[in-house]
């Protein structure tokens, strides 16, 4: 299990230095003057080779890797060319946002699209599995901003239960931070949800059907212990699509931090884009890849845990 | 010229829509007389501040979160023209060549050190210094302190507008230790209204502020609790204001028919002008443009009102004229000099030398995309062939000026002068090389706008405005507007130059 562990780790390190060195390029080949943008129009050319050279521009682009990978493995990403506030700084604040929103919204598709999944894929063919998969339907064909919108104008305009907009730190109120996020949550999980369930169902139809589980019933065995014992074997097809789904909702985020109006990545994200924040974009880049990195792991270990064959693949 | 993204203006305007109305319409009570005022001030902003430091910051839409926490020099009226704030009054030398400024004595920073013309002459060198700040100050050759209460702005020649980008957003005061530690942009530490809570707010999603109990102009700003939320989507800000968490918001037309419904007050006035930027009106770049018939011909060409009812849903004013609408140089009946009639295009373009029309380069950015269609059908049928160069935002503000016309959107500014100088005479990103003075009609008319004063010079200013129009100098197409609403009790006066007017403007009533 240890070198199983390590070996998915070293590439997920491959991977992070590979779309870092990708986004570092590629940002500096998009973004051709960034002091025009940093600066305004305004801005005298003096004052913008003044800015160059103040942030590192006037250097070699090699130079300008090395010295922001050198500091990036140090954990350092430097300071935004914005504002000049340290990029991790402005992380640590942004990034509990959209932590919280999807997050949440994971656990919202994991418990009830296990649910969903476990009691359809127990009791194929009924009444409640038809009108699971139907409901299903409609809320896969649903996009995603509308059910937003929606649920804002019943819940928030409507009934006032939840803000329309904004976020609330937990350290400010635990019930403002819950009330913040359980919208957006709600909107990012919907789509996952049938997902979820409709992968468990056919995972745990197809275990049903296996000679073990008659063999467990024919022993005796109570059906919630055969049942978990389904789960069990029916739940890395379920577990891979939450761990997707997860990494999925980190960009799905910027959406519906737009429409919730929350200072999360997605926010960050467009506007560092906008004001060719170089040093932003690629603090935001490798905490993503840290995140899809740290998740994709997880899973691995979760399945190897789950099914020790899977540790030999 | 820049007090807001060019982007972010173009796609103001794509989103606003309403029936063509005068500009400047003062707020106007829903019929609401007896309701109570709230107290809390909760604003749905477009956009985030872009710097809590005065220097960096836009004007666009930072007015309310700057005018909240700083005090400025000098401010505006609703019209443009430079009223007091903390210099009490100012007198321009004969020579025009300095300008001295009386500073109010009782004004403190939040810090508690007192606003003194040291701090004064502090704030406008580091001001002057200023990457987007120093547009207000490229005349002045020093600021000299003369007593305790006064100072002194030495210019290098006249300077018609400083007065006027002062007032706009360019001389907020600032504590001359927070400008010495560099912390404006973390914390900022002004001697305005209000002062910036940081422990309760969440940048880029909502600041709360402090009221200033004993502020030397307290009455000015009567809310006792002001909360200001960036919030950049449309309907998200709309539903914030439905659900009462916000109580001020800068709008969308497509919500009108609902803000009346909610008995919100709605104020609306032209806020820039959407068209073809023509750089080259001696044939340098492209020699078709150096004529005037083919100039005329490009204004003939577009239905301007079409334009703005396809792109703009009517909010605005179908106008050929860079002078806001309802303001004293813009003349309506201007409008009908270039009524649309594509026959006379195709004649005075044939008259030109030109009957099949000719091959021009023209930049594009996704943000103009809105107005391509309509540029297209006007310049295929005059035959005029365009070859698009398809470029990022950053990219078409950099290389726009260098092809010989682009299509644009331009924030206007309420003030005549500062009009003739940031949309004809000056330097700015869109107008790099200023060629009036090669027309002869033209710079006549800007040397008597320059040279007079008072009301001869708003008659020069009129005059150069007609011949602009006739000169055909662009091919404005309309006048778009931006649109407040308001929760009833809370009354908003929109300022051309301020794509969100600063708090001053919004008062309880």
């Amino acid at each position: 299990m240890l070198l199983f562990t390590a070996k998915r780790m070293l590439s997920g390190i491959l991977l992070l230095v590979a779309v870092s060195i990708g986004t570092f390029f590629l940002a500096h080949l998009a973004i051709s003057d960034p002091t025009a943008a940093l600066l305004g129009t305004t801005a005298s050319p003096a004052q913008q080779a003044a800015l160059a050279e103040k942030i590192g521009l006037d250097r070699p682009l090699l130079v300008q890797f090395w010295d922001w990978l050198s500091h990036a493995a140090l954990l350092d990403f430097g300071v935004s060319w914005r504002n000049f506030q340290p990029v991790a700084d402005q992380l640590a604040i942004k990034v509990p946002v959209t932590l919280s929103v999807v997050t949440f919204a994971t656990l919202i598709t994991a418990v009830i699209g296990v649910a969903f999944g476990m009691i359809t894929g127990l009791r194929p063919g009924t009444w409640f599995d038809r009108i699971i998969k139907g409901i299903s339907v409609v809320l896969f064909a649903l996009p995603g901003f509308w059910v937003s919108l929606v649920l804002v104008m019943w819940l928030a305009v409507q009934l006032k239960w939840f803000p329309a907009v904004g976020y609330v730190p937990p350290t400010q109120s635990v019930e403002g931070w819950l009330r913040s996020i359980t919208l957006p949550a709600i909107s990012l999980a919907l789509g996952g949800i049938v997902a979820v369930a409709e992968q468990l169902r056919n995972a745990v139809i197809a275990q049903s059907r296996q000679d073990w589980v008659r063999t467990l019933r024919s022993r005796g065995l109570s059906a919630t212990r055969v049942n978990l014992h389904i789960l069990r074997n029916a739940s890395p097809a379920a577990l891979t699509v939450i761990a997707l789904m997860f990494v999925g909702l980190l960009s799905g985020a910027i959406v519906v931090e737009q429409i919730f109006s929350l200072p999360g990545l997605g926010q960050l994200t467009n506007q560092s884009s906008q004001n060719g924040d170089i040093p932003m974009l690629l603090g935001i880049t490798v905490i993503s890849i840290v995140f899809v990195v740290l998740i994709n792991l997880l899973l691995d270990l979760v399945l190897g845990w789950i099914n020790p064959k899977v540790r030999v693949a | 010229m820049k007090r807001m993204p060019l982007a972010i203006a173009a796609a103001l305007a794509a989103t606003l829509a309403l029936t063509s109305c005068s500009g400047g319409t003062a707020p106007a009570p829903s019929d609401d007389s007896g309701v109570d005022s709230p107290d809390a001030l909760n604003i749905g902003n477009f956009l985030d501040v872009t710097s809590w430091d005065p220097s960096l910051a836009d004007i666009g839409f930072d007015g309310p979160y700057l005018s909240a926490v700083y005090d400025a020099l000098i401010a505006l009226d609703k019209d443009g023209n430079p009223i007091p704030s903390l210099a009490t009054e100012w007198t321009v030398a004969d020579d025009d060549l300095s300008i001295d400024l009386d500073i109010r004595t009782d004004a403190v920073f939040s810090d508690g050190t007192p606003v003194d013309a040291d701090a004064v002459v502090k704030s406008l060198e580091y001001l002057k210094a200023g990457a987007r700040s120093g547009e207000a100050y490229l005349n002045v050759s020093s600021f000299e302190k003369v007593d305790e209460d006064t100072i002194s702005i030495r210019l290098t020649q006249r300077d018609d507008t400083i007065l006027y980008l002062m007032g706009l957003g360019r001389s907020y005061v600032m504590s001359p230790a927070s400008i010495d530690a560099d912390s404006l942009g973390k914390e900022p530490i002004g001697s305005g209204p209000y002062v910036l809570d940081s422990a309760t707010s969440v940048a880029g999603a909502e600041y709360h502020f402090t009221k200033v109990d004993d502020h030397w102009d307290a009455k000015t700003y009567p809310f006792a609790e002001l909360s200001i939320f960036p919030i950049t989507d449309a309907t998200a800000r709309h539903n914030a204001m439905l659900s009462g968490q916000i109580n001020v918001q800068y709008g969308d037309v497509a919500n009108l028919e609902q803000a009346d419904q909610q008995g919100w007050n709605v104020a609306q006035r032209v806020s820039g002008w959407a068209g073809l930027v023509i750089t080259d009106h001696t044939g340098a770049k492209s020699e078709p443009l150096g004529k005037l018939e083919v100039r005329q011909a490009l204004n003939y060409a577009f239905d301007g009102a079409a334009v703005l009812a396809a792109v703009g849903s009517g909010a605005g004013v179908a106008t050929n004229q860079v002078f806001p609408d309802g303001g004293a140089i813009n003349d309506p009946a201007l409008n009908e000099t270039y009524a649309y009639n594509i026959d006379k295009a195709k004649e005075l373009l044939a008259d030109a030398g030109y009957p099949d029309g000719f091959e021009i380069s023209m930049p594009m950015s996704p943000i103009f995309e809105m107005w391509k269609p309509s540029a297209e059908q006007a310049l295929n049928e005059l035959g005029i062939t365009v070859t698009w160069d398809n470029m990022q935002m950053p990219d078409y503000q950099l290389n726009a000026p260098n092809y010989p016309m682009f299509i644009s959107f331009l924030a206007m500014d309420g003030n005549d002068v500062a009009t003739v100088s940031r949309q004809l005479t000056s330097v700015q990103w869109f107008n790099p090389e200023p060629d009036y003075a090669k027309n002869e009609v033209i710079a006549p008319l800007v040397e008597k706008v320059q040279s007079a004063r008072g009301d001869e010079q708003t008659a020069a200013i009129q005059e150069l405005n007609q011949a602009l129009v006739d000169q055909a100098w662009w091919s404005v197409w309309y006048q778009a507007n931006n649109i407040y609403y308001t929760a009833a009790g809370i009354q908003l006066q929109p300022v051309v130059g301020m794509m969100f007017p600063t708090l001053r403007y919004i008062t309880q009533g």
